[in-house]
């Protein structure tokens, strides 16, 4: 009688230990590589795993061990997470728990929404992953609500409306847990809609600030719209922050503002296109670093933010990694902001190079012409960036990034101002004509090696169509990453040779990530077509790529 | 328009006869009035093509591909709407199908049929 109530008094003692994960575990994920924890893999958001199991030897022997239909064909961009033998991931429609060693669901909870969410969902019905912290499964919805689950069963917790699709509103990325709170960003900024980043408390949904990222007039920022701070919009904020826990700071990337049409917003713009350095328990912006002032070219400054500590010039420096969507490669001090080095990692023409002093770029004259003027222009790179909103990732044994880019440029030319004068929150708003420039060798993308101080490729393998996945680089000495075509790739981290490959049913657009269990390591990434490249824009290279997602899972085969 | 066509019309009684009995100057007006008619109509036409044209890229590129152009099926290609699907098209438009939200309320009669004009002037089968 005596253990049984003791057993009884330790359940009700520690209710969450089976299916829970504290604030340790998630400070502790880049050591327990067993397990991820956390959409980046880490809060530096490096997607480096330690793991040297599958390396560039064993590699050949890599086999599907299961995998999972996702019963969705909008695509699948979601980072799996993965805790204690059970995978967590997120489509547009449902958030699903998969045994990790046999793939059979646990459970799948169905995600619905009205009819006219999707009007101002721009770029891929998707959604890009969860965070779990004790005991819940987080994560947004299209039409623009934050949910917990029970990690246990699937059943919902709470459920906060947001944001409205009336306002351009709706929600496609990962929250983060920083500093016990719950952190998420919204998507709109085509649409008219006002961005925010915002925080809940984990444990019953109230929301605790909403951090706006566009100002109205007498606000901080205000007289850098000085045609209409009124109605300034765009700033949305549609991926997720990587967190230092040393310096209490949550870096979150801004994007564009609206329309992209900028005849009719002169001024910087701020904070669109910025780097926020947010406290997460207040909202509080400790400092900004703004990378395209008065953009007119959804220079979107979404693309993943990576922390590192690099050594520079003989001496270590806690920096902050950013390849820039403008096709700058962006590094920072992280605890100032202040810039340290900006180089194109990709072929740049909208501007001549960042000034070192003030972090603003030198236009180009044709930049400044299509700011002013409705005339066509031509530059690079294309609106869809030098990368777009997967995640690239880096090896601090060798300060190399890896980044799928997309390679080519555009023709441009705004609409006159009558055509976006009298836009409202839920209209489009773009106001400009684009066509792609493609390079004559019919390569759209790249995936490269890249030295974040330089910009410079170290090695770069061309593809005709941009990848449009994440990337993962382990200490085997691999970089894993996916194809729209259908396969997924293991790449030679050093010398760019592609080592394995394995052809998926339909084109990849998720994050890969790798975990351990019982000593055994473990390769998983969604397969599932989608995204703003496939549905937007012409490319007879995926003529024949049917969509429908799975989720997949690798291991070595036993010799 | 109308009374251009009603000047043209042939007297039924006749037949073919009346252009034996008839001017050669009437033949050509009447010709001319054919002309000007189905030029008016196909400008009109032009003007519904490209009106939808401009709506298309607003509202349904996002998805459906810019120019009509679709990848992989993702979405639907509209190219492949038929002269007698018209119905289908509007239903889906209205109200939604699958991902596709719902666009009552926010296109007008006229916009669809402008966009319908668009598709169907870029459809596989004439």
């Amino acid at each position: 009688m005596k253990s049984v109530l003791f057993a009884t008094l330790l359940v009700a003692a520690c209710p969450l230990t089976a299916f829970g994960q504290t604030a340790n575990d998630l400070l502790n994920a880049e050591h327990t590589p067993q397990n991820v924890l956390t959409y980046g893999m880490s809060y530096s958001q490096q997607r480096f795993s330690p793991l040297t199991q599958i390396n560039r030897q064993t590699v050949k022997r890599l086999v599907p061990a299961w995998s999972y239909s996702m019963n969705n064909n909008t695509g699948e961009e979601s980072q799996p997470l993965v805790y204690n033998g059970v995978v967590y991931i997120t489509s547009q429609n449902k958030t699903v728990a998969v045994d990790a060693l046999t793939g059979k669901a646990i459970w799948n909870t169905p995600i619905d929404y009205p009819s006219d969410t999707t009007r101002v969902v721009c770029c891929g019905i998707v959604n890009r992953g969860a965070a779990i912290y004790d005991g819940k499964v987080f994560r947004t919805t299209l039409d623009a609500r934050v949910i917990a689950l029970d990690m246990k069963t699937g059943k919902q917790i709470w459920s906060v409306k947001s944001g409205d699709a009336k306002d351009g509103i709706a929600m496609t990325g990962a929250p983060l847990i920083a500093d016990g709170v719950l952190m998420v960003g919204m998507a709109g900024a085509e649409y008219g809609s006002r961005g925010y980043v915002e925080a809940y408390d984990p444990n019953d949904g109230r929301r605790l600030w909403r951090h706006y990222t566009v100002p109205r007039p007498g606000e901080p920022g205000a007289d850098s719209w000085p045609d209409h701070a009124a109605n300034a919009s765009g700033g949305s904020s549609w991926t997720t922050g990587a967190f230092d826990p040393a310096l209490d700071l949550v870096y979150w990337g801004i994007g564009n503002p609206a329309p992209w049409n900028a005849l009719l917003r002169r001024g910087d713009d701020l904070y669109t296109n910025s780097i926020l350095a947010l406290r997460p328990k207040t909202g509080e912006v400790v400092w900004y670093f703004q990378t395209s002032p008065n953009d007119p070219f959804d220079h979107d400054n979404i693309t993943s933010i990576i922390l590192a500590d690099l050594t520079i010039d003989g001496r270590p420096a806690k920096v902050l990694l950013q390849a820039g969507r403008n096709g700058f490669y962006y590094v920072l001090d992280r605890k100032t902001g202040e810039l340290i080095a900006a180089n194109p990692y990709v072929k740049v023409t909208w501007a001549s190079g960042v000034d070192k002093e003030t972090g603003r770029p030198k236009w180009t004259e044709t930049t400044k012409k299509a700011i002013a003027y409705t005339d066509q222009i031509e530059t690079w790179p294309h609106i869809t960036g030098g990368t777009n909103w997967y995640p690239s990732s880096f090896d601090p044994r060798t300060a190399t990034a890896y980044v799928n880019t997309t390679d080519y440029g555009m023709k441009y030319q705004p609409d006159p101002v009558e055509e976006i004068k009298n836009l409202k929150p839920g209209d489009a708003y773009r106001g400009v004509k684009i066509t792609p420039i493609y390079n004559a060798d019919g390569m759209r993308g790249h995936l490269r090696a890249i030295d974040p101080l330089t910009g410079k490729s170290k090695w770069a393998i061309p593809f005709k169509s941009p990848n449009w996945a994440g990337t993962l680089v382990t200490a085997g000495g691999l970089v894993f990453t996916g194809e729209l075509t259908g396969e997924f790739i293991a790449v030679d981290s050093d010398t760019g040779k592609i080592l394995w490959q394995f052809q998926t049913p339909s084109g990849i657009i998720g994050q890969p990530v790798t975990w351990e269990h019982d000593g055994k390591q473990y390769v998983t990434v969604a397969s599932g077509t989608g995204g703003v490249y496939v549905l937007k824009t012409p490319d007879p290279n995926l003529a024949h790529v049917p969509p429908g997602g799975t989720l997949w899972t690798f291991k070595l085969m036993d010799e | 328009m109308t009374g251009a066509y009603r000047a043209c019309r042939p007297p039924l009684a006749g037949g073919l006869a009346f252009l034996r009995h008839r001017s050669r100057g009437r033949v050509v007006l009447c010709a001319l009035c054919l002309l000007v008619a189905a030029s008016a109509h196909a400008l009109a036409q032009d003007e519904a093509v490209a009106s939808g044209e401009r709506l298309y890229a607003k509202y349904c590129s996002n998805c459906h591909g810019d120019d009509l152009q679709n990848n992989s099926g993702v979405a639907f290609d509209l190219r492949r709407l038929k002269a007698d699907e018209h119905a289908r098209f509007v239903n889906s438009v209205l109200h939604g199908k699958n991902a596709m939200p719902s666009w009552q309320g926010v296109l007008a009669p006229a916009q669809l049929d402008d966009l319908w004009a668009y598709i169907r002037a870029h459809a596989y089968e004439q």
